[in-house]
């Protein structure tokens, strides 16, 4: 038995006043002054009472303006929808409100790597989380609205906990990746950002499903089969900062009540970081080889320059981080070093993968999303490369797993949202809406932005 | 890392940087690397997972398939006799 708070269901069966949508696009606008959420606002949103979705920048929509937040990618105008999207516009009830903000290719763990980057939606002094900073952003202002985002080490999961919404990662597989502006192909997922666990539910029946276009989408049966236990994992809550252990402490004590909870040692858990890393980087690097300047994107007027002057002069509209994952991940793929990185890499992951779908047939793992609470932007932006990889320590293990995970919000600290971070077993995806549709029946998240309250 | 495998490393991914640009990516990179060099400290024989769920091949019948808005992926390139305009060879 699903809950019944989805609001799209609420909304597109609501009486709303005829110029609703005009008013929303003018709090859209203000609301992007202060906050960013969007890199781009559909002007011609609305039609017959439809529902707003949005699309992170790094997913193609026919005719709009897709950047991947990369200067790279400007003036990118896709002539094609990606499946996500075109299942969106075929359900018939859903309107295209924009394009979010997000980490250029994805590169990043706070919304901080773009030009522009989007605000916490409950305090504009601190970070967003990334690299789906915008999607996580609107989905906490906007009082009706979903997001398409994308994760391939935690883009989903750490700005829908800092944010306070609800982030759901799918399986590998379970959901096309045609259209979407691939950072690493083996880790990337299209899922969704929404305020109750339904609406995700609901989204995820929409766009996900074998497709023609992506060899790697699976037909595999999705599953609901419940656990009654929940384990945390000792390797990895001993990097938790005191604060956060002990808000985490308290939703386990409420969870008590209706799941057992068992900490257990995984070893292999606590070597996920280097080997996402590695594969993640040996990848974008051979994604990014192909944006030169002429095809697409940015055009590098100088054509009369020499073949491989046009294209590094071409290339240098590159972000810095952008830069660095380039080099490190050519390096990897080093003739000399392949074995000893990438390879092993891949090793390690076929390890984890074992390792956790042993333990995920027992019950769910549970975890708080990031280790610390909220940085301001002024913290976040003196972390150093690795520092910041390290904030990515509950949210790699599942997205180098292919594993599908929720966040789901369970209170505050200091005036900011915390959320919780559950993983199941590969295409058990249905399990985690009916876990954190129990929670939300005596939680609910109070939002500081309601705008397009009916 | 050394000047020499970043200038290496640069030029091979058409990639050009500042002297105080390369001062700043051969540190960070340094850093990471020594953090990759963990991965030797893990001690498995599994088989390396290419993708992390059990995808199997598609191949779709080879067979010419229109392409949707050609004149949508042509707005605003500089094109010349219907072909993109790139660098000199």
């Amino acid at each position: 038995m699903w809950c019944n708070v989805e609001s799209i269901k609420e909304f597109i069966n609501a009486e709303k006043p005829s110029d609703y949508y005009e008013r929303l696009l003018a709090e859209l606008s203000a609301l992007n002054r202060e906050y960013h959420p969007f890199n781009l606002i559909n002007e011609g949103l609305g039609k017959h009472g439809a529902f707003p979705f949005s699309t992170k920048a790094n997913i193609c929509v026919k005719g709009f303006e897709t950047t991947a937040g990369s200067k790279m990618l400007k003036d990118y105008i896709p002539p094609f929808n990606a499946t996500a999207v075109e299942r969106m516009f075929g359900a018939g009830h859903f309107t295209f409100m924009g394009e979010t903000n997000m980490d250029e290719f994805g590169f990043g763990t706070f919304g901080l790597n773009t030009e522009t980057p989007a605000r916490n939606a409950f305090d504009s002094d601190f970070v967003a989380g990334g690299s789906s900073s915008g999607a996580a952003v609107a989905t906490a202002t906007l009082k009706y609205h979903v997001a398409i985002a994308e994760s391939t080490g935690g883009s989903i999961a750490t700005p829908a906990a800092l944010n306070g919404v609800v982030g759901f990662t799918p399986t590998y597989g379970a959901v096309s990746r045609y259209g979407l502006i691939d950072y690493a192909n083996s880790l990337d997922k299209i899922g969704v950002m929404s305020r109750s666990s339904a609406d995700s539910r609901l989204v995820f029946d929409v766009i996900r499903g074998i497709d023609k276009y992506d060899t790697t989408c699976s037909a595999a049966e999705i599953t609901c089969s419940g656990r009654s236990t929940l384990f945390t994992v000792k390797e990895l809550m001993e990097h938790t900062d005191p604060a956060i252990k002990s808000e985490f402490g308290r939703l386990l004590d409420k969870l008590g009540r209706d799941y057992e909870i068992r900490e257990i040692s995984v070893e292999a858990l606590s070597k996920a970081i280097e080997p996402y890393y590695i594969i993640a980087m040996a990848e974008a690097s051979t994604n990014l080889a192909k944006y030169n300047g002429y095809k697409y994107g940015f055009q590098y007027p100088e054509t009369n320059l020499k073949y491989n002057d046009f294209f590094t002069e071409a290339r240098s509209e590159f972000g810095m981080e952008a830069k660095r994952r380039i080099i490190l991940g050519t390096f990897i793929r080093s003739e000399s070093v392949k074995e000893k990185y990438y390879t092993k890499a891949l090793s390690v992951r076929g390890m984890i993968i074992r390792e956790m779908s042993k333990v995920l047939r027992d019950g769910y793992i549970i975890s708080p999303a990031l280790p610390i609470p909220t940085p301001k932007v002024s913290e976040a932006e003196r972390l150093s490369p690795t520092q910041n990889y390290a904030m990515d320590i509950f949210t790699i293990p599942p997205n180098l797993g292919g594993f599908p995970h929720i966040t789901f919000p369970y209170g505050k600290k200091s005036g900011m949202p915390i959320g919780a971070q559950l993983i199941t077993s590969q295409f058990n995806d249905y399990s985690l809406f009916e876990f954190v549709e129990k929670w939300e029946e005596g939680f609910s998240m109070q939002y500081r932005h309601n705008l397009g309250s009916i | 890392m050394e000047e020499k495998e970043l200038e290496r490393l640069l030029k091979t991914s058409r990639l050009k940087a500042s002297e105080s640009e390369k001062k700043l990516i051969r540190a960070d990179v340094s850093e990471i690397i020594s953090f990759f060099d963990r991965i030797s400290l893990v001690d498995t024989e599994e088989k390396p997972a290419y993708h992390p769920t059990d995808v199997q091949s598609r191949l779709r019948e080879d067979e010419v398939l229109p392409f949707q808005d050609v004149e949508l992926m042509k707005k605003g390139r500089k094109m010349h006799n219907g072909y993109f305009v790139g660098p000199r060879l």
